[in-house]
């Protein structure tokens, strides 16, 4: 939970999660909607269980739906990007000023800020200036669900 | 001795069923756009700009043959974004048969990798409650990613045996689209490697999982029983077995393909039978064989 509520301070996130309504399976991390905890009367061999919040790594790695989510706050910290800086970027390059089509919250050198394509997330990047011009470093990506596709088998 | 094997023999079985087969049949691979993230048109037109060639399976909701694509379809934006998933169209038809509800308690009891469990929590537009279940936890890592991918969040995923395991529930819908023997148009090499011994282990197998499946299913819940095999034993033999067995009917299916067969092998089986569905090879699918029973 530590590195989750860094996580969501980092992006300037109004999103807080009550401890009691996380329910934790290894190091991953998800909510139940009210159905699905009436639901769950069993427990062993649960392995995924409703909305999955993503798992703490060295920084904690959001999962699709909390970006998405994170992605829909108004407050939170975004750059947005075209096709082409979002392919790169779930490939796992970093986004470059002149790939920048709009940013939205204030950013500062070391800020987080989600990365967005259309209405979607598709990652988590820092803020960072090199030579006077802005880029978004990749911290993590979308892109990391083929390379679970690949190791998983 | 007589070798119960070999591309000669399972095609002469198929001949006898009255279909003949070349044994060269092939599948087309085919997608499925995910409703609750996005409407058919937007995915299409994007893949199409991108230069994928798509044509529209007439009688699936959301699926699509694959003509052409210049890149690998796993690995495109629109995927990462669970915009759509790679689904056989054949296999895309279990689950829209069975169209599970918001309101539905629903099972899918052989879950990994998890095609049909986003198929499903797609129908009950992650209403209800889902649970998922399979043998495999290296398959079920596969699922959970499936899962995540496209936006599922009404889903509990078990690890277990689905043939004895007890969720403390009873279900509205169940999906047994069961472990089985396959079939060549999905499988190279298939021929080579299966015997009809094999067939009979899975069928036996099968008849378990159906066994539980009955049991756990609400009076008049409905039990979606799919396989991707070509062998009678697996499917309208089973078939057979549940009705002689248990509290169930079956629930006609219209859709692609033909009435399962209701003589086999010079058995002559219950003309219920008839009312599930046999897909033969060809035509842009693989094989399937699917049933919808009703519990009594």
């Amino acid at each position: 939970m530590r590195l989750l509520a860094r996580l969501l301070s980092d992006l300037n996130s109004g999103l807080r999660l009550r401890e009691d309504e996380v329910i934790r399976i290894n190091d991953q991390y998800f909510t139940l909607n009210p159905a699905l905890r009436d639901g769950l009367k069993v427990k062993d061999g649960l392995v995924y269980a409703g909305r999955y919040l993503g798992r703490d790594r060295r920084i904690f790695e959001p999962s699709s739906l909390l970006l998405q989510e994170l992605a829909s706050e108004p407050g939170t910290r975004k750059v947005r990007v075209g096709r082409g800086a979002a392919w790169l970027f779930v490939c796992g390059r970093d986004v470059f000023q002149e790939n920048v089509e709009a940013v939205e919250g204030e950013l500062s050198p070391g800020s987080h800020c989600l990365v967005v394509y259309g209405s979607r997330c598709i990652g988590v990047g820092r803020y960072e200036t090199v030579w006077n011009k802005m880029m978004v470093r990749n911290l993590f990506n979308l892109g990391d669900f083929l390379h679970r596709e690949g190791s998983a088998t | 001795m007589i070798v119960l094997k070999g591309r000669e023999y399972f095609l002469g079985r198929y001949a006898e069923l009255g279909r003949s087969l070349t044994g060269d049949e092939a599948t087309s691979q085919a997608i499925r756009v995910n409703p609750f993230k996005v409407a058919d048109g937007e995915v299409v037109e994007a893949l199409e700009g991108e230069g994928v060639q798509l044509e529209k399976v007439p009688w699936l909701d959301h699926g699509y043959w694959v003509a052409g694509s210049p890149f690998s379809l796993g690995a495109s934006l629109e995927y990462l974004l669970g915009l759509y998933s790679i689904q056989e169209a054949a296999s895309q038809l279990p689950v829209q048969v069975l169209r599970p509800g918001p309101l539905d308690v629903a099972l899918d009891m052989c879950s990994a990798p998890g095609g049909k469990t986003t198929q499903m929590a797609a129908y009950m537009e992650n209403g209800g409650v889902l649970y998922a279940v399979d043998a495999s936890r290296d398959r079920l890592y596969a699922a959970e990613n499936s899962l995540e991918r496209c936006g599922v969040t009404n889903t509990l995923v078990y690890h277990g045996d689905a043939a004895v395991i007890d969720l403390g529930t009873r279900f509205t819908k169940i999906l047994l689209d069961a472990p089985c023997s396959g079939n060549y148009a999905a499988d190279h090499g298939w021929f080579s490697r299966r015997t009809l011994r094999d067939v009979e282990a899975n069928a036996e197998r099968q008849r378990l999982l159906l066994s539980r499946a009955v049991g756990l299913l609400e009076r008049g819940g409905r039990l979606l029983y799919s396989t991707c095999s070509l062998e009678p034993e697996e499917d309208e033999l089973n078939v057979q077995w549940l009705l002689e067995n248990h509290p169930v009917d079956l629930l006609p299916i219209t859709g692609p393909g033909d009435p399962a067969s209701t003589e086999v092998f010079g058995a002559n089986l219950d003309t219920r039978v008839s009312r599930c569905r046999r897909i033969w090879p060809g035509e842009g699918t693989q094989g399937f064989f699917v049933a919808e029973a009703v519990r009594l």
